[in-house]
């Protein structure tokens, strides 16, 4: 039987080889630290009867292929609306984005999401919430349960393959988040405030887990968050946002390899520039005396 | 000295508890139901001691009226009852699944439910009996006791599903088909189960309506018979089968949608 799926508007057949679940496959051509994904030009804008809203006004930046960018920006500056266009849940008011060179205009498997709630389906076993991507795609079973297997063991839920969601702690929740974003192999993973959802130390033990995981690979991945220390942390470049409606303030390049050394001395300016920064653009920040 | 301390968290107690609580309950209430007879001293009121008398027979011996006994009268009624149930949950959940996930349907189809769904199920009885015969008709009067809320009950469900999940599908590759099997309706187990609750109790009171309306060989021509040849004690012995048959209903209802519900995780 020919099956046909259509990625982005563009139809594949089997012969191409190119399935719903491997579409990273699709940008092996562009080498890594190239462009990958383009946002040119985005606005965003909310229309109530009383009033407009600009959320995002006029953003341009690049998503290089195997990066990891933060995006960081004052509370309700509109970074989860930047990630969520490029996912394609929502449609930007005008502007591109492009991925290789095609458009995105609706939701696919090649830009995968992380949700700061979860968002894992509760009638689902762990395995059967990691397996749900592949299982749409149409992956035969024997290689369902081995794909997931790796990344029970990668993400440290061996135990918990046959647990409900209900039985697990947060943390180990957006375990299961990841891997369920991560065994698609997308071109991009989104990621939403990952971790805003968990407590400190949680957070931390994640954020590790996440560096291990992406130990070796070529993975791009997006991910807008709250922390300017998990930016640091994480991150090989920093988007930094002004307040709504959203602009680019500045990218920062951090350096070092990781996994990092928290607390090193480069990153104290580094936080306290930033932070400085947001500071002066927050819009709840109490009046002056 | 106390022989017995009660402990909250000790589950055998509060099952013994809850259980005294319900015998005393029905004791003090079989007691005012005789208080009650007695002052009325009405013989369309039979005292409760009749009444039990009434059911023990018809439940041990069987009494015959019009030549059949209790247990088929019953039969009659509840094969009527699940081919209403039936009918209502083919009806209900495809249609109730697609109202509540296509809006532009939805909007269109809400004014002719809100209309229709006033209407007493039993206003219908004439008019289907005579059209579709007595037992097709009594049917078709349960098709619309439970129909309603079962529908209610579902698209509201489909309204409730966490957009995170469909929105956690599509950035996995799933297609709106496919959205629609693997995650709307598992989703929506849950309001359909609950629909199903509600609905059976209401079935149980159309059907008795609609069959005492017609004769059909049911379970309310019974009580009309009885009623009618001045056999008040086995009159009332009916009304106690049909109130244990509604609690036993609802009641397996009511656990299967607690269990499920549970199992998946959503247990509201």
């Amino acid at each position: 039987m020919k099956q046909e799926m259509v990625i982005n508007g563009k139809k594949y057949d089997s012969k191409d080889r190119v399935r719903a679940d491997r579409t990273d496959k699709l940008y092996e051509h562009i080498p890594a630290g190239e462009p990958l994904v383009k946002i040119e030009n985005l606005n965003v804008t909310y229309r109530t009867d009383e009033k407009t809203t600009v959320a995002v006004d006029n953003i341009s930046f690049d998503i290089k292929k195997g990066e990891l960018i933060a995006i960081v920006g004052p509370s309700g500056c509109g970074k989860s609306t930047i990630l969520r266009c490029i996912s394609g849940l929502l449609q930007p008011t005008s502007g591109t984005i492009m991925i290789g060179d095609k458009q995105c205009t609706t939701a696919g498997s090649d830009r995968g999401m992380v949700f700061q709630d979860f968002a894992l389906f509760p009638w689902r076993s762990v395995r059967q919430n990691i397996q749900f991507g592949l299982e749409i795609a149409g992956v035969p079973i024997d290689e369902r349960r081995e794909r997931c297997d790796r990344y029970l063991k990668a993400m440290g839920l061996e135990e918990f393959g046959d647990a409900r969601v209900h039985e697990l702690s947060g943390g180990m929740k957006q375990r299961v988040g990841i891997a369920r974003a991560m065994i698609m192999h997308p071109a991009v993973i989104l990621m939403d405030e990952p971790f805003g959802a968990l407590d400190a130390q949680t957070r931390n033990i994640l954020q590790e887990s996440l560096v291990n995981v992406l130990k070796n690979s070529d993975r791009t991945i997006v991910f807008v968050t709250h922390s300017v220390d998990e930016a640091l942390y994480l991150a090989d470049r920093v988007l930094i946002l002004s307040k709504r409606p959203a602009t680019i303030h500045t990218i920062l390049e951090v350096p070092g390899e990781r996994p990092r050394d928290r607390g090193a001395p480069e990153f104290i300016q580094m936080r306290k520039d930033i932070l400085g920064y947001l500071q002066s653009q927050n819009t709840l920040r109490s009046p002056k005396p | 000295m106390q022989l017995f301390k009660f402990d909250e968290n000790n589950r055998t107690h509060r099952i013994l508890r809850m259980g005294a609580i319900v015998t005393i309950s029905l004791l003090a209430f079989l007691a005012v139901w005789w208080i009650v007879t007695i002052l009325l001293n009405n013989v369309n009121f039979p005292t409760p001691d009749k009444v039990f008398e009434a059911l023990y027979n018809l439940l041990v011996y069987g009494d015959r009226m019009g030549g059949h006994s209790l247990w088929e009268y019953l039969a009659t009624s509840l094969t009527t009852f699940v081919e209403g149930f039936f009918m209502a949950m083919i009806v209900a959940i495809p249609l109730g699944l697609l109202l509540g996930y296509l809006k532009p349907i939805r909007e269109f189809i809400t004014p002719w439910i809100e209309v229709l769904r006033p209407i007493a199920p039993i206003a219908w009885a004439p008019i289907f009996i005579i059209s579709f015969g007595s037992a097709m008709g009594s049917a078709l009067v349960v098709f619309v006791g439970i129909v309603f809320p079962l529908l209610t009950n579902i698209i509201f469900g489909v309204q409730k599903i966490d957009k995170n999940w469909l929105d956690a599908s599509k950035t996995l590759g799933a297609s709106q088909g496919q959205i629609f099997v693997k995650v709307v309706l598992p989703a929506t187990v849950p309001y359909i189960l609950n629909g199903m609750k509600i609905g059976l109790g209401i079935g149980w009171m159309c059907i008795v309506a609609a069959e005492m309306y017609k004769r059909t060989g049911g379970i309310g021509q019974f009580l009309v018979d009885a009623v009618n040849n001045g056999q008040m004690a086995t009159a009332f012995a009916i009304i106690i089968v049909i109130a244990i048959l509604g609690i036993l209903t609802t009641g397996v209802a009511e656990y299967v949608s607690k269990v499920v519900s549970r199992k998946m995780g959503m247990d509201a």
